[in-house]
């Protein structure tokens, strides 16, 4: 069959659908430069009268920007660092090495991705707070106010990812085992050789799952909604943004909140814009976003 | 690609590395290290999987069978199924409309995802610029759920853009998220927007491992582009079109970020999802016991849900 | 929980390595070393806090005024104020209890004393509060204040509902005056209401607005009382509403929303500053925000009695309320009562109020943004003659005066365990009733069936 028979009925389908995704996106925009009164006002009009900066600066007001980026940040980089590491360091044990209970081990890792999240959500959270010796808990993790103090405390849930060792373990079981047999008759430990011939060749993989995990790290929202309920210092850029909306009249708000979502979406846009090609490998490859 | 990694391809991949043996001298020594070291490479993630899964779910346990407020350790009372039952009794609001939401919730979303992610797809492995229009769809999912929520919950207010152009098309306005009537599925019509866009890119991965030679094939033989759509195209994405159902299906059942940002469950209960009244009963009232049954429940529902799933598409393949 | 470091002996050397893995375990270090409380060094003040939902503006402006001034003249204790918006307060009492993290003085909406009481999160008043506290405040904020007979807190803000209306509203229709019944108040309603050609609402006759508890609810729970019912029975183990009174209030309001005179899925709050809405039920507290959001346009609002049934039927509407508690786990309860008693109960002269005018702290404190305590007292003094006291100048204000009269005759909002998801409950289908999908006889039913469920709970 020709596939290109009725490529303009395809074209119109593709199109309409692209401007469905991108008009919300073009209206948050525009709303983001409507002026006072002019939003939410009968009929709606896509423009804005003039283009408004005032709202972006009422979100660098209302918010404190540098410590929400900050937290995101941090947060965003350790989940991110530790899922590299602990993915690529099992996913080799589990691709390259021999010992007793590999199979085991690498059934438990795909069993544990049947586990729905919101099933640890509960006991995720008394875990921190119960955390011995942590935020004045004693051994027996009493007392305190456990690891809901500190920053990690909107990381530790996502620290090691079982399809990040998944993915890495699939690609390092295609190295050749000969290139490694080879640094380990030259002298060469394990460790060695997964930071100097395993790494190296799963750098792509890498990027993809890094890229992956960054962003569901930014735009996790939940838990860090969770953990900025018990302690507001560690507040990330979407629950700050939430907390702008005016409770009693949210169409007020809502420019300003725009203005401060663009800013927060801005960040991950143009990463992932820059790095789309690994990004959308890494989501064809899985499947599991 | 997307076969590639169903587990039964897994095991054969990991039988890989067995071709390749050390020298049978050094064999033993080599293999009681590596089993060390091995360990110690895998030792981080197994110890989070024992903090965060293991003792995780042993408290949960314990929790859905009592009655604690959440603050000292020591108060926790064990009371049997009484949270399980509590659930279901005469007047809970749990199983309707809260359950009933949670599927219909799901079930609209996957829906609506896989037709028009299944359209979109086909339509785009026709086209130039596949690059191009696969970013565009996928914008929504690199954007966090606080801003599709809000920008949408904006979109549907009377001064909205929704509303607008009902009203420029001589229609008169909609409370989208206000009418109980109306106000799930237009969050469905968000969480579907949110999602069509991995489901589209599984999808034309999927696509493009059906060889062109079944096309010319079909063409040979007369084959319409209808015929061709449901005798050849859809038969062979039948592995990702499971992978996609499933994973929405997972998804929808449990997420609720969105529903808090739009419409916090209301009007009424009209968009209350079992996640969501887990959260409240848990963080709100203080029933944690009632919170873990809940989970539970939900757990059982998500587990039931991808059962028979995957159920459908193998009778449905052995069909074929 | 340091990550496992394989092969570092062969790796020596290699620091970037070793940083790479220390990083996370040093993090993980640094958060265990976080202190939070205090410096606990015996020559240094005691440090409370104090969580409440004034969040923003004039409100918390109006509290940190008398905290400053207390941190100022007293050295061995300091207070801090943390904030959160209403929306949150509850749970953020609760995550924060439950993280170990709750403050030292807490101001809850009375509705959850039930349920913080049972969860162990506030002390009983020591007797000589108590006794100060049943001294000094009308029975309803006592009564708010009170779970199972004993005192909690300190009652501060305390709410009453009352009719507003838009007076230009009500002349361009040819009508001269508020509703007193509920037959006037339908006929103004629907003599009001006005709507354009697709439908959008431009001028709502009665505000009926599912924006929060507060529009749904309280609106809802003051006609009832002003028909002389009840939500949940005295000894708070069953709803009471499935009555005669409770019938006529969802009749009501059903054939208000049938008729097209209200429209349930309006923000009130924003539709009736901008002149969209005649008549709606709402508490004082909404006075304070109105003015500075209206400007010239409050002169237009007015303040009524909530309407009754009969002409000659007994007053009664709705009272709500705060308190301010301490909580159990709070290191320093003496020190916070003391300050408590110090905000709550020690006067302070008032100028401008007459000879001798003195009122509490927090009783100017509520006035100046257009709010009442319980002090009955105090409120004369404050808004009697001439009372133009607080910084807002919000005594002057003659539609404070509805609010202040309620007190006498207001009904309290039943704070049993499990009085929120009750009156949650009760919203979700009040809100059912209002967008068609039940009709009031099947939503009194299914009220009692699930209030019942929910109160009757073993704990």
């Amino acid at each position: 069959m020709n596939r290109r028979r009725f490529p303009w009925l395809s074209y119109l389908v593709v199109v309409t659908g692209a401007v469905l995704t991108v008009v919300p996106f073009l209206d948050m925009v525009m709303t983001s430069f409507k002026g006072p009164g002019e939003a939410g006002t009968l009929p709606y009009r896509f423009l804005p009268e003039a283009f408004d900066l005032s709202n972006y600066r009422a979100a660098v007001d209302q918010l404190d920007l540098p410590v929400l980026f900050r937290n995101s940040v941090v947060a965003t980089a350790l989940i991110t660092g530790s899922v590299l590491l602990t993915s690529s360091l099992a996913g080799y044990a589990l691709a390259k090495l021999r010992f007793p209970g590999r199979d085991l081990v690498f059934r438990l890792v795909l069993s544990t991705m049947m586990f729905p999240p919101f099933l640890f959500f509960i006991p995720h959270f008394l875990i921190l707070v119960h955390w011995p010796l942590a935020g004045g808990n004693d051994l027996t993790g009493r007392g305190g106010a456990g690891l809901t103090v500190s920053i990690v405390a909107l990381a530790m849930p996502f620290l090691v990812s079982s399809f990040g060792i998944f993915l890495t373990r699939q690609f390092m079981v295609s190295i050749p085992d000969e290139v490694l047999e080879a640094a380990r008759i030259d002298g060469a430990g394990e460790f060695t050789v997964w930071w100097r011939i395993v790494l190296p060749q799963t750098t792509p993989v890498l990027v993809t799952l890094g890229l992956l995990t960054f962003v569901d790290a930014w735009n996790e929202y939940i838990w860090a909604l969770l953990v900025s309920t018990a302690n507001p210092d560690v507040m990330t850029l979407p629950v700050g943004i939430q907390l702008l909306q005016d409770h009693v009249d949210p169409t007020r708000t809502m420019p300003v909140v725009m203005a401060g979502l663009v800013l927060s979406v801005l960040p991950v846009l143009v990463l992932f814009l820059l790095l789309q090609k690994y990004y959308i490998r890494g989501v064809m490859l899985s499947g599991l976003k | 690609m997307v076969n590639a990694l169903t587990p039964e391809a897994a095991e054969r991949a990991a039988a890989t590395p067995r071709s390749a043996r050390p020298a049978v001298g050094a064999r033993g020594r080599t293999r009681h290290r590596q089993a060390v070291v091995a360990y110690l490479f895998l030792a981080p993630a197994l110890l989070f999987f024992a903090v965060f899964l293991i003792l995780p779910l042993g408290f949960a346990l314990v929790l859905s069978m009592s009655h604690w407020a959440g603050f000292r350790l020591g108060d926790i009372d064990p009371v049997g199924p009484d949270n399980f039952t509590g659930l279901f009794a005469d007047g809970s609001t749990f199983l309707a409309p809260i359950l009933t939401n949670t599927l219909l919730f799901a079930l609209g979303t996957v829906a609506l995802a896989l037709a028009g992610s299944v359209i979109v797809a086909t339509c785009i492995d026709r086209l130039r610029y596949q690059g191009l229009w696969r970013t565009l769809y996928f914008l929504p999912i690199v954007t966090t759920v606080v801003a599709v929520g809000n920008v949408w919950k904006y979109m549907y207010e009377p001064g909205g853009l929704v509303n607008g152009v009902l009203n420029a098309a001589g229609l008169g306005s909609v409370a989208f998220l206000q009418d109980p009537g109306t106000a799930l599925p237009s969050v469905v019509v968000v969480q579907a927007w949110a999602s069509a866009g991995s489901a589209i890119l599984v999808l034309t991965a999927g696509l493009k491992s059906v060889p062109e030679s079944y096309y010319e094939a079909a063409a040979l033989d007369g084959a319409g582009p209808v015929t061709v759509f449901w005798r050849i195209t859809l038969p062979l994405l039948r592995p990702s079109l499971l992978f996609v159902c499933v994973t929405q299906f997972l998804t929808g059942l449990q997420s609720f970020a969105l529903i808090i940002v739009m419409t916090q469950g209301g009007p009424g209960d009209a968009t209350n999802v079992a996640a969501l009244e887990m959260y409240r009963q848990a963080f709100s009232y203080g029933d944690w016991g009632t919170a873990s049954a809940a989970a539970f429940v939900l757990f059982v529902v998500v587990l039931l849900v991808t059962l028979v799933q995957l159920w459908i598409f193998r009778r449905k393949g052995e069909d074929a | 929980m340091r990550p496992a470091h394989p092969g570092s002996r062969r790796a020596r050397g290699l620091s970037r390595r070793h940083f790479a893995l220390a990083l996370p375990s040093a993090l993980l270090a640094s958060g265990c070393a976080a202190p939070h409380r205090g410096t606990g060094r015996p020559g240094d003040p005691v440090v409370l806090t104090l969580l409440s939902h004034y969040a923003s503006g004039e409100l918390k402006r109006a509290l940190q005024g008398p905290v400053d001034e207390w941190n100022a003249t007293h050295d061995r204790v300091k207070v801090r104020t943390k904030a959160v918006e209403f929306t949150d307060l509850l749970t953020t009492f609760m995550v924060r209890q439950a993280a170990g993290q709750g403050a030292d003085i807490l101001h809850p909406y009375c509705l959850w004393n039930g349920q913080l009481v049972r969860a162990g999160v506030l002390r009983p008043a020591p007797p000589e509060h108590a006794e100060e506290i049943r001294r000094g405040y009308s029975p309803a904020a006592v009564g708010a204040a009170s779970v199972g007979g004993r005192v909690y807190g300190y009652p501060t803000e305390t709410q009453t509902y009352a009719l507003y209306y838009n007076k230009r509203l009500l002349r361009e229709a040819g009508l001269d005056g508020p509703p007193r019944t509920w037959r006037e108040l339908e006929e103004t309603a629907y003599r009001t209401a006005r709507r354009d050609r697709y439908g959008n609402t431009l001028v709502q006759g009665f505000g009926l607005s599912t924006v929060d508890d507060s529009t749904t609810v309280g609106q809802t729970l003051a006609l009832l009382s002003a028909a002389g019912g009840r939500f949940v029975s005295a000894d708070g183990r069953s709803t009471a509403i499935d009555a005669p009174a409770g019938r006529a209030v969802f009749d009501l309001e059903h054939r208000l929303v049938a008729a097209g005179a209200s429209d349930p899925g309006v923000n009130v709050y924003q539709a009736f500053p901008s002149g969209q809405v005649t008549m709606v039920i709402s508490a004082g507290w909404w006075t304070g925000s109105l003015k500075p959001l209206m400007g010239r346009d409050y002169r237009d609002v007015g303040v009524a009695p909530v309407p009754l049934p009969d002409a000659d039927g007994r007053r009664a509407t709705l009272s709500t309320g705060f308190m301010l508690g301490v909580n159990t786990a709070s290191e320093h309860p003496r020190e916070a009562w003391e300050f408590l008693r110090w905000l709550n109960a020690g006067k302070v002269r008032v100028p401008g109020a007459g000879k001798g005018g003195s009122v509490t702290r927090m009783s100017a404190l509520q006035v100046s943004v257009g709010s009442l305590t319980g002090r009955a007292d105090d409120m004369r003094t404050l808004l009697g003659k001439g009372g133009a006291v607080g910084k807002g100048g919000a005594g002057g204000d003659p539609n404070l005066r509805p609010f202040l009269d309620a007190l006498a005759y207001a009904v309290p909002e039943p704070n049993v365990p499990g009085a929120q998801q009750a009156k949650t409950l009760l919203r979700k289908n009040i809100e059912a009733l209002w967008t068609g999908q039940q009709s009031a006889g099947e939503a009194l039913r299914t009220i009692r069936r699930q209030v019942d469920q929910e109160v009757s709970r073993s704990w």
